[in-house]
């Protein structure tokens, strides 16, 4: 799979109108120095030279050098950015799961009742939501209007001066340094971007989980479960949303693997300096080499999250075997 | 999971959530370099009649926080060519010769003084005794052909060495310790205005001679008055005073300026209203604000002033005139009749464009408004004689297509290519074919010169000079207007080679008047060529907060002494937080 992935994108890059040189210089610099520009970059070689010399770097885990913005090493670029989108892209999972999975199975559990209508009138409210709309919103109310929250940024300029990035994952940098007001402002800056991307992510689980749970809930194991007097808590939280959990998890693996690719919107409206800004602004720059860099890690990143799937589908349905 | 171990999680994350919400009970450290101490001493206050000496919290380093939309692509002045590099440089760094902020007067940088050849050909620059990079190391005159030659010799992504120092540059030496000698191809007047550039800045001699470092480890030194001590790409920018600093510019009035990078304007306009304990959440903003209904929202916000920066980035179209139906003088004529600059500032631009009637935009020197002069735009009557000149009428309607890149000059070029080929329909005998194309197959095609007719493209100078807003539109292709041979330079006919004599002739004049003079000329012909057509300018914008100060060292106290040269000086700035 990643292999024919790295193939295609690699093959779409060359298919795509421009280059990068040209996108770079804009109207300024000469034709020669265009074309030592393009020389210097192997832009000039074959293209099955460039195909061979791209799959190579990958199978030494070598993302190469990006062609523009100062041609820093892209493994450098990556390791600034993907902390970034995964510092916000975990808790608002967690979130998201949070919100999906309790309402859901209450609405599950009180089926055709005021709290299932409430919760399904929140979880249909909340994905038709743009998620930029959601962000706008909260930037308006919690950091304009009541100054509580900061509207950007990972963390508050000043103290973030001298923090020590050993992770670039700034909750764990602050922990790791003892910086307990480096921790502070970390947290409190992840609680508009994560509560606005959990949120909208919570209407598809909360929908999902409702609609597994009261499947479950009809098995005759449930009515079984019931008839030995086994407390109703019990039966819905311990039994029937466990069995429920397949389907949810599958969509946690596909929604992690895409917004690994990219919170994009969320990261734009909170100037998050995460990965999808960066593809966004590569893909236009024409940057042939981190754009199918990056594409190709996040190829295995999905490889490797679906198969962290296939493991927990195990550990909940023992019934599964591989 | 055993009991014990459960309670044993719990109170781990009790603990760092206690934590999390505690007070501030630990310091932040900053960057670790030796700079003199700044901080207040701590004052007291006496309660009644016992004496009780209370520590106040001491305070911080003075710190203003500037938000930018723009990023850095490189901090190598030999390779460095966009807006927000060269401010960087600009504050970390020293040319031979600087502008006095606000304005484009031309002021000592490294050099106290220069003198040159009677011929124009050789410039002699003497450098000041006192010239220190952030770590003590003393420059010297050897060390900036140094520099010289990297810049030179590199000719690094940016092509900056290949635009602003091999076009001009013969030879350079060191005369002595303190003299820089460099003899130049021809005599080229505007020569003070180049060496004002970034890649007129020393770098560290720590910089190899054979390679760029566009990313140098912080501390990043510079001969100016600031040091970079730490930056973030994305995120953060961290600058304190260079300690060793001697020159003229005055000492900076805080300890630290930090440069906040933003994804988009929205985001920054909201972070500087964004208040806490008083502040905002950025001081400043800074580059690029101008949209029309955010620069309305600020406007109203009590104790926020948005300061206009006039000059810089101007629109033009690019008229080409080898291919049809440009080629012909009378359908261009129409097309500079038929514009009407002021609605497309107030329709598209809300009334913050401002309309440009020649390409040297208002403050620089010989700007004028030919195109004004010459047609009286719009004039469709004047329009409509010109396109029945060219052989059109409003049954056998002229076909023409404008073409734009959609997302390279922001959600407004949409609405200004609209908004334009309306104005060219309103003649009745005109039919305008919008073509959209992405930037970098749009700008080679521009450049090229063999698709499009009509193309909208932005320009900003890379040297505050009248040469710079016209030169390139006629050199070597003229970046699409082709009344000139890309290779040989050669004009195309009659008109295009008193254009280009005009051009060469008001380069080499180092008379200021006559200069002007020339310039006044070459823009009335270039408008009756229309060899471009110009469209607007779009001033900046510089927001900030009424406990933000600036320096009284120049008339330009609205825009924080930011005059068309586009300079932010930190060291002019103050704070009273």
């Amino acid at each position: 799979m990643i292999f024919i992935l790295a193939t295609v994108i690699f093959v779409v890059l060359r298919l795509l109108p421009g280059d990068p040189v040209t996108s770079a210089l804009g109207p300024r610099g000469s034709p020669e120095l265009k074309a030592r520009m393009i020389d210097d970059l192997g832009l000039n070689d074959p293209l099955i030279v460039q195909y061979g010399r791209f799959l190579g770097d990958v199978a030494r885990f070598d993302l190469g050098t990006a062609l523009t913005e100062g041609r820093r090493p892209i493994a450098d670029e990556m390791g600034e950015r993907f902390p970034a989108t995964l510092e916000l892209v975990v808790p608002a999972t967690v979130l998201a799961l949070l919100i999906g999975l309790i309402p859901g199975t209450i609405a599950a559990h009180r089926r055709r009742q005021a709290p299932d209508y409430a919760i399904r009138l929140f979880s249909v409210i909340i994905y038709s939501i743009p998620v930029f709309w959601l962000g706008l919103m909260f930037q308006l109310i919690f950091s304009v209007k009541l100054g509580w929250l900061p509207v950007s940024g990972r963390i508050d300029a000043i103290t973030g001066i001298g923090l020590e990035r050993t992770t670039n994952i700034l909750v764990i940098d602050s922990v790791l340094s003892g910086n307990w007001v480096a921790f502070r402002s970390v947290l409190i800056h992840l609680v508009l971007p994560v509560t606005t991307l959990g949120l909208v992510l919570s209407g598809v689980f909360v929908r999902l989980t409702r609609i597994n749970v009261i499947e479950t809930l009809q098995q005759d194991y449930i009515t079984a479960a019931r008839a030995r007097g086994i407390k109703e808590l019990v039966v819905v939280y311990g039994h029937a949303l466990k069995n429920a959990m397949i389907p949810v998890v599958t969509l946690i693996g596909l929604q992690v693997a895409i917004l690994l690719a990219g919170a994009v919107l969320t990261e734009s409206v909170f100037s998050w300096p995460g990965m999808g800004r960066y593809l966004i602004d590569r893909i236009l720059a024409r940057d042939f080499t981190a754009v199918q860099s990056v594409v190709t890690m996040f190829a295995i990143f999905v490889a490797m999250i679906s198969l962290a799937v296939d493991i927990l589908y195990s550990l909940l349905d023992p019934r599964v075997r591989y | 999971m055993k009991r014990t171990t459960k309670w044993l999680v719990l109170l781990v994350v009790l603990s760092v959530l206690a934590a999390a919400c505690g007070g501030d009970s630990s310091t932040t450290t900053v960057a670790a370099v030796d700079t003199p101490d700044t901080t207040a001493a701590a004052p007291t206050t006496t309660t009644g009649s016992t004496d009780t000496t209370v520590p106040a919290e001491p305070a911080g380093p003075k710190t203003i926080i500037i938000g930018t939309t723009d990023s850095i692509a490189g901090l190598d002045s030999a390779d460095a060519y966009a807006i927000h590099d060269w401010e960087l440089l600009r504050n970390i760094g020293e040319a031979l010769l600087s502008f006095a902020p606000g304005t484009t007067d031309i002021v000592p940088g490294l050099a106290s003084d220069y003198s040159v050849s009677d011929d124009g050909l050789v410039y002699t620059f003497n450098l000041r005794d006192d010239i220190f990079f952030g770590d003590g190391t003393e420059l010297d005159a050897n060390m900036y052909v140094d520099h010289l030659t990297r810049m030179l010799t590199l000719d690094g992504s940016g092509g900056v060495g290949g635009a602003l120092g091999t076009p001009f540059i013969e030879s350079y030496r060191a005369v002595d310790d303190r003299t820089v000698e460099i003899t130049l191809k021809d005599a080229f007047g505007y020569f003070p205005q180049v060496v004002t550039g970034a890649p007129y800045m020393p770098m560290h001699p720590d910089f190899p001679l054979d390679a760029l470092v566009e990313f140098p480890d912080a501390p990043v030194y510079g001969v100016g008055v600031w040091m970079i001590t730490e930056y973030v790409p994305g995120e953060q920018t961290v600058l304190e005073p260079n300690p060793y600093y001697a020159g003229s510019a005055p000492a900076p009035k805080v300890d630290r300026i930090i440069i906040r990078y933003f994804n988009d304007a929205p985001t920054m306009a909201k972070a500087i209203e964004t208040v806490k304990d008083g502040r905002g959440e950025i001081d400043i903003a800074w580059r690029t604000i101008g949209q029309p209904d955010l620069l309305a929202e600020l406007e109203g916000v009590d104790g926020l002033t948005v300061g206009t920066v006039p000059g810089g980035g101007v629109r033009f179209m690019v008229i080409n005139h080898q291919l049809a139906p440009t080629d012909n003088a009378d359908v261009r004529k129409a097309l500079a009749a038929l514009v009407d600059r002021d609605e497309i500032s107030d329709r598209v631009y809300a009334g913050t464009a401002e309309p440009l009637y020649s390409m040297i935009p208002v403050g620089f020197l010989g700007a004028n408004e030919a195109f004004d002069d010459v047609f009286g735009a719009p004039d469709i009557p004047a329009a409509q004689a010109f396109l029945t000149a060219a052989g059109y009428s409003e049954t056998n309607k002229l076909q023409l297509q404008v073409a734009y890149p959609p997302e390279h000059y922001g959600g407004t070029a949409a609405d200004l290519i609209q908004l334009l080929s309306e104005q060219y329909e309103a003649s009745g005998m005109i039919d305008v074919e919008i073509i959209s194309q992405e930037w970098s197959t749009y700008i080679g095609a521009v450049i090229g010169g063999q698709d499009y007719a009509v193309s909208l493209l932005g320009w900003f100078f890379d040297y505050p000079d009248p040469d710079n807003y016209l030169a390139p539109f006629m050199n070597n292709g003229g970046l699409g207007t082709m009344i000139t041979d890309p290779d040989t330079n050669e004009p195309i006919d009659a008109d295009a080679q008193a254009l280009m004599d005009l051009l060469v002739q008001a380069g080499t004049e180092t008379d200021v008047d006559a200069r002007a003079a020339l310039y006044a000329d070459l823009q009335e012909k270039f408008a009756e060529n229309v060899t471009t057509l110009p469209l607007f300018f779009l001033p900046e914008h510089v927001v900030y907060w009424d406990y933000i100060s600036a320096d009284d060292a120049a008339a330009t106290i609205e825009s924080l002494n930011i005059g068309p040269t586009f300079d932010l000086h930190y060291e002019l700035l103050d704070t009273s937080k």
